[in-house]
């Protein structure tokens, strides 16, 4: 285990530049991890009615702190895809260098767990500092947290860096398999669409509400433990799944479709990409259409709720306070925002990591006179094509969810969510927008002295 | 010598360096109309450098690459890459073809930068691939051809456009001996036909001998017959 | 290899006379000097000699007299053993340019300027066998003859670029091999 901690701390050490990019998000992606897990724990640990000195009364009832702390979990779900993202960078160096240390003599297990260990240390980090900051801030606002909240902060800094190091392992569990890794011409494709995923994610949504109906029925005014938060969790699962098949159907269809037709060089090649290798890109634009359809929604329940609170203020005995409403929408919007900035990074990280990994075939295009532009306009194109159609469907859906609870909250009409039309159009927009910050990073890479080597 | 080429390609005390590391002292070479020259030395003496150069890929530090009477070596980065896609054609050991691409939409790509329809360019593109002996492999991705397979299809992309200068960097480099003939043998075959002079960087003697001539490059200066007589 | 067995295994398809034996050979073997006539009649009269062929007789249809040779019981073993056994690779091979650049050294000659010389010389001999096998219309056996010749001016020219880079040591040993 020693010289396995040494060997795994000597190629980190003698890692380039990108390797250092790779440690500083995961880095940052445990930190995050670790803070949205440690803010869930510590709530979860308090029980009953409890007065907060902030929040305006939200976290003070156990209802509205459950459903906070659900938010919290599932702001993970973005957190472990950036993770994943990040595991990508590099990926087809680190295969080569795994594949080196396999012909010289290193056993897979050997080998998965210097990868691992890589991984471990950089994730113990992030969530060593986490917790750091956490205690801080806890001390700071709780005079006397109880020892349920520091064992479940402890629990959480220790399941981390586990997690994370346990993630890896799977995800290598087929790299290291040959010793002759290197040799692979074809690139290899990135797995099979997730049709396993989308079906189980429906399973659980139809059993969970069979569930909440059978619990209604027998106490109408308690569904029951966790059925809540398990259906929540199931229809995002079953969402986010359905979202990376259909992007992925549609790249691979736009691609096929635009490979077959186009006379444009920059579709041409766009396209190809897409029809080659659709599940590629599909996991990160999976993330955005989620986003899309939640943040649709919800600014469109916004504009119908703020509506009704106006109508109905002071008459009923909601809360003392709109403050109290106002409070939890704005933390939600938080939320969803960054959920937003977690997946525009990892999009980011896709795009520069996909002209990292084709630079030298890239460089040997603008040596044969391929101009840069047309090179950057397939770059674009790869995010633009598929996403189209994708953050469509997605729009459309938020915009119905947000005319169906203005539906239900008003008197019988049909309100027209206005407020929420903006919201696809605005990510589609900040998704280019990340794309093209990626487009300097093909100036800079693309050199000529990439031709050095090949 | 008698009826000596006009040179086509012109370059004088070339001097390059890679970070600090000098890959270019003065390095000369003039290559004639249809002319097929040859540059050998040893790994490591400048020979990819001098190809990038008279290119127009890199700039060098010092000295300077006459193309057709004009100077290249000032033109701005997008004359350059025109330069490149109308009247240079390259071929490099591996990584010029796009892997995502079949191997006629490959050949057709340079056509379709400059305008020719989709249709025309691939009419063309499968012409050369004929010619070459790889149009049964036109549907295929290059990770699906053999390395010869593979280079024949490059050579097809580089002479597609008609190119007045053929560079090739080590062409038969990752290439067994007869895949390696097949190459050459297609590759100044092709060349002479359509009266394009090559500029072949090589290490091997074997395929040096393609050329009407040998340039030899030693710690990045010419030495031999680097500037015609 | 000795003339002696090639034409012992071109006799061994049938009774032949000395003018097809040659035809044969030149048309097999294109790029090794042509044969001679006299060396063909001298090497088939020694194979005589030594009982390893025969005359058959001779035939004249209206032209000169032609004697006709066959294979005696004697030379078919020895062109079987001959073909069956592996040639020698060559432990020491006579290596005039290695001469000449030691000479150089001590002569206070040019030996790099040699070695330059020298390469330009073999570089123009592959040009000519590259210019011969990729010719139109040039057989298999050209082909392959060109290709031998070619592999060993190579591995020649492989030997002088080592030498080159190697020659400041050489002279240096070279200098003081001869003082001592």
């Amino acid at each position: 285990m020693r010289t396995d901690l040494r060997l795994a701390w000597l190629l980190v050490r003698g890692s380039d530049r990108w390797e250092w990019w790779r440690i500083a998000l995961t880095v940052a992606g445990a930190m995050c991890a670790t803070g949205l897990g440690l803010a869930a724990a510590v709530l979860a640990s308090v029980h009953g009615q409890y007065r907060f000195s902030f929040g305006n009364g939200l976290l003070d009832h156990p209802g509205e702190r459950s459903g906070v702390i659900v938010t919290l979990l599932l702001l993970l779900v973005p957190v472990l895809g950036l993770l994943g993202q990040c595991a990508r960078i590099g990926a087809v160096h680190r295969d080569r260098r795994m594949a080196v240390l396999r012909l010289a003599g290193a056993e897979p297990g050997r080998v998965r767990r210097i990868a691992a260990l890589e991984t471990g240390l950089a994730c113990l980090l992030g969530s060593a500092l986490a917790t750091a900051g956490a205690a801080a801030v806890l001390t700071a606002v709780w005079e006397q947290p109880t020892a349920a909240a520091w064992a479940g902060i402890a629990l959480v800094a220790v399941c981390v860096p586990v997690l994370g190091t346990a993630a890896v392992v799977l995800a290598l569990r087929r790299v290291v398999a040959s010793p002759l890794g290197w040799v692979r011409r074809s690139h290899p494709r990135s797995g099979r669409g997730p049709g396993l995923l989308f079906v189980g994610g429906l399973l659980v949504v139809g059993v969970a509400a069979l569930g909440a109906v059978a619990g209604t029925s027998v106490d109408s005014n308690y569904a029951g433990p966790g059925t809540g938060p398990l259906i929540v969790c199931a229809v995002v699962l079953a969402v986010g799944a359905g979202a990376v098949w259909l992007t992925g159907a549609l790249s691979r269809l736009t691609g096929r479709l635009l490979a077959a037709r186009t006379g444009s060089p920059a579709v041409l090649i766009a396209a190809e990409r897409l029809r080659d290798d659709p599940w590629a890109a599909a996991r990160t634009h999976a993330a955005v259409l989620l986003v899309t359809v939640v943040g649709t929604g919800f600014v469109g329940v916004r504009q119908a709720l703020l509506a009704h609170l106006e109508t109905m203020d002071g008459s009923y005995g909601f809360a003392q306070d709109a403050a109290f409403y106002t409070t939890g929408l704005n933390l939600t919007a938080a939320a969803i925002a960054l959920a937003l900035a977690i997946i525009l990074t990892a999009l980011a990280v896709g795009t520069a990591e996909s002209v990292a990994t084709r630079r030298r075939g890239l460089a040997a295009q603008v040596a044969a006179g391929v101009p840069r532009r047309v090179l950057a306009r397939a770059l674009l194109l790869e995010t633009a094509l598929p996403l189209a159609p994708a953050v469509l469907v997605a729009g459309t859906g938020g915009l119905a969810i947000g005319i169906w609870y203005g539906h239900l909250a008003g008197d019988g009409g049909w309100p027209m969510p206005y407020t929420a039309l903006p919201v696809p159009a605005g990510v589609y927009a900040t998704c280019l927008l990340t794309a093209a910050a990626s487009l300097p990073l093909l100036r800079r890479s693309v050199r000529p002295a990439e031709l050095r080597y090949v | 010598m008698s009826n000596r080429p006009v040179p086509l390609l012109v370059a004088r005390d070339l001097v390059k360096s890679h970070d600090r590391t000098p890959a270019l002292r003065g390095a000369a070479l003039e290559l004639g109309e249809g002319e097929i020259v040859a540059v050998t030395g040893t790994s490591g003496s400048g020979k990819s450098t001098l190809l990038h150069c008279l290119a127009g890929i890199v700039r060098p530090d010092g000295g300077s690459v006459t193309y057709a009477g004009k100077r290249v070596d000032t033109l701005p980065e997008h004359r350059l890459s025109e330069l490149r896609r109308t009247d240079f054609g390259v071929v490099f050991q591996f990584g010029q073809l796009i892997p995502e691409l079949t191997a006629v939409d490959n050949v057709a790509l340079p056509l379709m930068l400059a305008g020719t329809a989709r249709g025309a360019a691939q009419e063309q593109a499968g012409a050369w691939l004929e010619r070459f002996g790889v149009r049964k492999q036109e549907a295929a991705r290059p990770g699906e051809l053999s390395g010869g397979q593979a280079q024949r299809v490059a050579l097809a992309r580089a002479l597609v456009t008609g190119p007045r200068v053929v560079f090739a960097d080590e062409p038969t480099g990752a290439l067994d001996s007869l895949a390696s003939e097949q190459v050459m043998t297609a590759l100044v075959g092709a060349a002479r036909e359509a009266g394009a002079a090559v500029l072949l960087i090589t290490h091997d003697a074997q395929v040096a001998a393609y050329a009407d001539r040998e340039v030899r490059l030693q710690d990045g200066v010419t030495v031999g017959s680097g500037v015609l007589a | 290899m000795s003339t002696r067995h090639i034409l012992l295994g071109l006799l061994a398809g049938g009774p032949s006379h000395g003018y097809d034996l040659k035809r044969r050979h030149d048309e097999h073997f294109p790029q090794a000097r042509p044969l001679a006539y006299g060396q063909v009649y001298t090497t088939l009269q020694r194979l005589v000699r030594d009982s390893l062929a025969e005359v058959e007789g001779t035939d004249s249809d209206g032209g000169p007299e032609r004697t006709l040779y066959r294979l005696t019981e004697e030379g078919s073993r020895e062109v079987a053993t001959w073909a069956g056994q592996v040639t020698p690779p060559a432990p020491f091979v006579t290596n005039e340019i290695f001469a000449k650049v030691v000479v150089a050294i001590l002569t206070d000659g040019d030996p790099a300027a040699h070695l330059l010389a020298q390469r330009a010389a073999h570089m123009e001999r592959m040009r000519e066998l590259t210019a011969l096998k990729t010719a139109p219309g040039s057989g298999l056996a050209t082909v392959l003859s060109a290709d031998y010749a070619l592999n060993h001016l190579d591995a020649d020219l492989r030997w002088m670029t080592t030498t080159q880079a190697r020659l400041t040591t050489l002279t240096a040993q070279t200098v003081e091999v001869d003082r001592s």
